[in-house]
């Protein structure tokens, strides 16, 4: 019969109008993220031993690692990724040992000012003093172990370091 | 009370003026005024509802939301259009015939704006109810094709030339089967009166007596309108926007939100001719007349947005070819066959 294609037509556009919308309204709405998307990175500090993996392994040197030696361990005060050049390869997430560096789902990492795009993952101060990390009765046995240690390798560290080290609290503790 | 909303507001406006004691040719006059006015700013507010609607419809064929941000549910997103469009400056280009470039989209709203007085509302609700109504209604709406024209050739670009030309022989070809598909209606009918057409359809729409008049009548004036599938005038890959190419800001605007009213005006005049005007169905009358004919021409309004996001646009060939190969034979052949009927059913003694 002539004309049925346009009638077929008519029906498809009228079953259409009152299908589901696709929409997401974005801001208000979102997407689910997929499992393993590629999203903003998150340090876990306190696995993080500040081995440099991930700066080496990354393409674009985007991660630039700041540490400092404190007592016998190497001490992480800056982990700044220049975000701008990162492709999000995940070299960086698979080169790490420790399991510190991972994607989380934000993807949202654009800023007003060219200044803050770089994304500072840890930032702070070295502690003048080795933190303990062993049980509270180890304390004791631990600390003037340590100590001679430390002193063992002042003369190297005064001049790597000596700024921040000495910077905050020179007098509090005797050396 | 809300069956003669619109009348008692007439009524109570001329006896307030009877109040003042100026003589009544004068009272009159200012009502008719007041009555011009309330359906031009009817019209214009109608207009930017509609191509809001337009968009809707066309983002939920395809499975979109469409404007939602400005206002309630994007409601006021055609007035922030307007208001945009009205800040632009108003380009002329060098070599354009600059009275008649900036005229024809003045002028392009004075048709639609005519043909709307005599456009029965609801009962009683024509601003003037002329006897030759629908003859009026044609003639000043096919007046439109000159100020397409007007602003193609003053516009001095081949696209707005090619765009215009195609809207004088597009809109003159199917002029033709208008005409002839309402004549069928008028035959029936006895009158040229739009209040007697409705009258005549108390009983049974004109769409059950005169189907294929109703088609013709609807496919021609879709073409009439320049809306998809014919629109070729505006043919967006071949021409860029037909007549409109070089306007800008608030002239190509005019000729947005004339086209949005002729659809409105075509749409009404389908309601009237066709779907029995302001008459309730299936005796529904407790809902004002005036409510009926809204519902019966937004609901044809709605097909037409439909089929502009149905279809695909037509050749120029195929566009000529339909209209004088298949339209109007079609169209004679249904007056030929409505008269044969009319006199059977008179020597039957109907």
């Amino acid at each position: 019969m002539f004309g049925q294609g346009l009638i077929k037509g008519l029906q498809i556009t009228w079953k259409e109008f009152w299908a589901k919308k696709f929409t997401v309204q974005y801001p208000e709405e979102q997407h689910p993220v997929p499992e393993r998307f590629h999203g903003k990175f998150v340090l876990d500090v306190d696995k993080c031993i500040a081995c440099g993996l991930c700066a080496n392994a990354c393409p674009n040197k985007v991660i630039t690692i700041e540490k400092q030696k404190v007592g016998k361990k190497q001490y992480m005060t800056g982990y700044i990724m220049n975000i701008q050049y990162c492709l999000f390869c995940g070299l960086c997430v698979e080169s790490c040992n420790k399991d510190a560096l991972h994607y989380s789902k934000d993807f949202n990492m654009n800023q007003y000012f060219y200044r803050d795009i770089p994304l500072v993952l840890v930032k702070r101060e070295a502690p003048a003093e080795p933190e303990e990390e062993e049980q509270p009765a180890a304390k004791a046995e631990a600390r003037p172990k340590a100590k001679p240690q430390a002193k063992a390798e002042k003369p190297a560290e005064p001049a790597a370091n000596s700024e921040v080290a000495a910077g905050k609290v020179p007098g509090k503790e005797g050396e | 009370m809300l069956e003669n909303l619109f009348v008692g507001i007439a009524d109570w406006l001329r006896s307030l003026l009877g109040g003042l004691g100026t003589p009544v040719e004068i009272n009159e006059a200012i009502v008719m005024l007041v009555k011009l006015v309330a359906i031009l700013v009817f019209i214009l507010i109608n207009a930017l509802w509609l191509v809001y609607m337009e968009r809707k419809v066309a983002a939920y064929m395809q499975a979109r939301i469409g404007p939602n941000r400005v206002g309630p549910k994007g409601l006021l997103q055609t007035t922030a259009d307007i208001g945009k469009l009205i800040s632009k400056e108003i380009v002329i280009p060098g070599k354009a015939d600059k009275v008649v470039f900036l005229l024809a989209p003045v002028l392009i709203f004075v048709p639609t704006l005519m043909v709307f007085a005599v456009i029965p509302f609801g009962k009683n609700m024509a601003a003037i109810d002329m006897n030759i109504g629908v003859f009026y209604l044609l003639a000043i709406a096919s007046l439109s094709t000159l100020f397409f024209w007007m602003g193609g050739w003053a516009s001095n670009s081949k696209y707005s030339l090619i765009g215009s030309m195609r809207v004088v022989a597009q809109m003159v070809s199917y002029e033709l089967p208008l005409v002839l598909g309402l004549l069928g209606v008028i035959m029936i009918a006895g009158s040229l009166k739009m209040s007697d057409i409705i009258a005549a359809q108390e009983h049974t729409w004109f769409i059950f007596t005169q189907p294929i008049a109703f088609l013709i009548y609807f496919t021609a004036a879709v073409a009439e309108t320049n809306r998809c599938p014919f629109d070729l005038v505006e043919g967006e890959s071949e021409i860029i926007a037909g007549p409109y190419t070089e306007y800008g800001g608030m002239a190509f605007a005019m000729f947005f939100l004339a086209e949005y009213a002729n659809i409105m005006v075509i749409c009404a005049m389908a309601t009237i001719m066709f779907l029995g005007g302001w008459h309730a169905p299936f005796g529904l009358d407790f809902i004002p007349s005036w409510v009926w004919f809204f519902l019966k021409m937004y609901a044809l309004i709605f097909v037409v947005m439909q089929l502009r996001w149905t279809y695909p646009r037509i050749r120029v060939d195929q566009l000529m070819g339909f209209s004088w190969k298949v339209l109007v034979p079609l169209a004679l052949a249904n007056i030929f066959i409505t008269g044969i009927g009319m006199k059977i059913y008179q020597a039957i003694g109907w």
